[in-house]
């Protein structure tokens, strides 16, 4: 499997991995997985009460090509507002690390964690506003 | 691919004897064998060469309870790809099991732990397997999505076995 460079850039030296309390109300967490290769993908976000991702973190177990895809996505996140966030395709991340068709489907992973990331975070939000 | 059920003469179930599936494709393998058509016409030749490959393909794949269990949902019709998103429960306890790991990774005793807790999870879904396709009826489409859950979590218990045996190499 020949990997594009940024890939193994990415997945030598990811960025932003970790974990952020997951009971904090400013954090959204999305936790997805592709069954058929056994991958599962943390992506956690932190929001300012202004609305904008003041740190993003990752974890995932699985291949050089989502691993390099959810550091990609943490990077990207950081200063977004969680409406520019949503905005964020596979497609960008395909582009961006020249992943090969059999790769596709990480950066759909990636952009799984991301929406699941801030409907988690909206949850907690409307929770906290009703309670 | 053909049903490698079909091909090895094997009943379509989850349990096997290991024994008689080897002694089978042994037999089938020597009927098989280049040697018997040195003499036979290439259309012949080619053939049995084709069906020797398909019987040690059909072999491997029913030997493992891994690609056993994919092979009678595929005869079923079912089965699961990249766009499949496994239950957060499971997702959950992959997670907490992978951070175990990696933190353990060092210490073989706490790596053979997690590895035993794991198997002993393995063997729960094998036996839930045997039961869905091993029964005197044919499995109903609930037993079948339960089966196809059960593949899927098979998967992720065998990647996490994998990178505990590497763990326990290095």
């Amino acid at each position: 499997m020949a990997y594009s460079e940024k890939v193994i850039e990415h997945a030598e030296n990811p960025r932003n991995v970790g974990t952020l309390d997951k009971e904090d109300p400013n954090v959204g967490t999305g936790l997805v997985g592709a069954p058929a290769c056994g991958d599962v993908m943390r992506l956690q976000i932190k929001v300012s009460d202004a609305g904008v991702i003041e740190d993003a973190k990752f974890k995932t177990f699985g291949c050089g090509s989502a691993i390099a895809s959810s550091s990609l996505a943490t990077e990207w996140l950081k200063g977004r507002t969680l409406e520019e966030a949503a905005t964020i395709r596979n497609t960008d991340i395909v582009k961006e690390l020249n992943l090969p068709p059999v790769k596709i489907h990480c950066s759909v992973l990636a952009e799984d964690a991301i929406k699941s990331a801030i409907e988690d975070f909206r949850k907690k939000q409307s929770a906290k506003r009703s309670s | 691919m053909t049903d490698p059920f079909d091909l090895l003469g094997v009943a379509r179930r989850f349990s096997l004897d290991r024994a008689a599936l080897e002694q089978r494709h042994r037999d089938l393998s020597r009927t098989l064998h280049p040697d018997r058509y040195v003499q036979a016409p290439p259309g012949e030749r080619r053939m049995a060469l084709d069906r020797a490959v398909a019987v040690n393909e059909a072999f491997r794949a029913l030997r493992d309870p891994l690609t056993r269990a994919e092979a009678l949902l595929t005869a079923h019709g079912l089965s699961v790809g990249d766009a499949d998103r496994p239950s957060q429960a499971l997702l959950l306890e992959v997670m907490d099991l992978r951070e175990a790991l990696d933190e353990g990774r060092r210490t073989p005793a706490k790596v053979t732990a997690l590895l035993e807790q794991v198997r002993a999870r393995t063997k729960s879904e094998e036996n839930l397997l045997a039961a869905v396709f091993d029964g005197e009826t044919p499995p109903d489409a609930a037993a079948l999505a339960r089966a196809r859950d059960a593949l899927v979590r098979l998967k992720y218990f065998r990647r996490f076995e994998d990178e505990a045996d590497d763990a326990l190499d290095s």
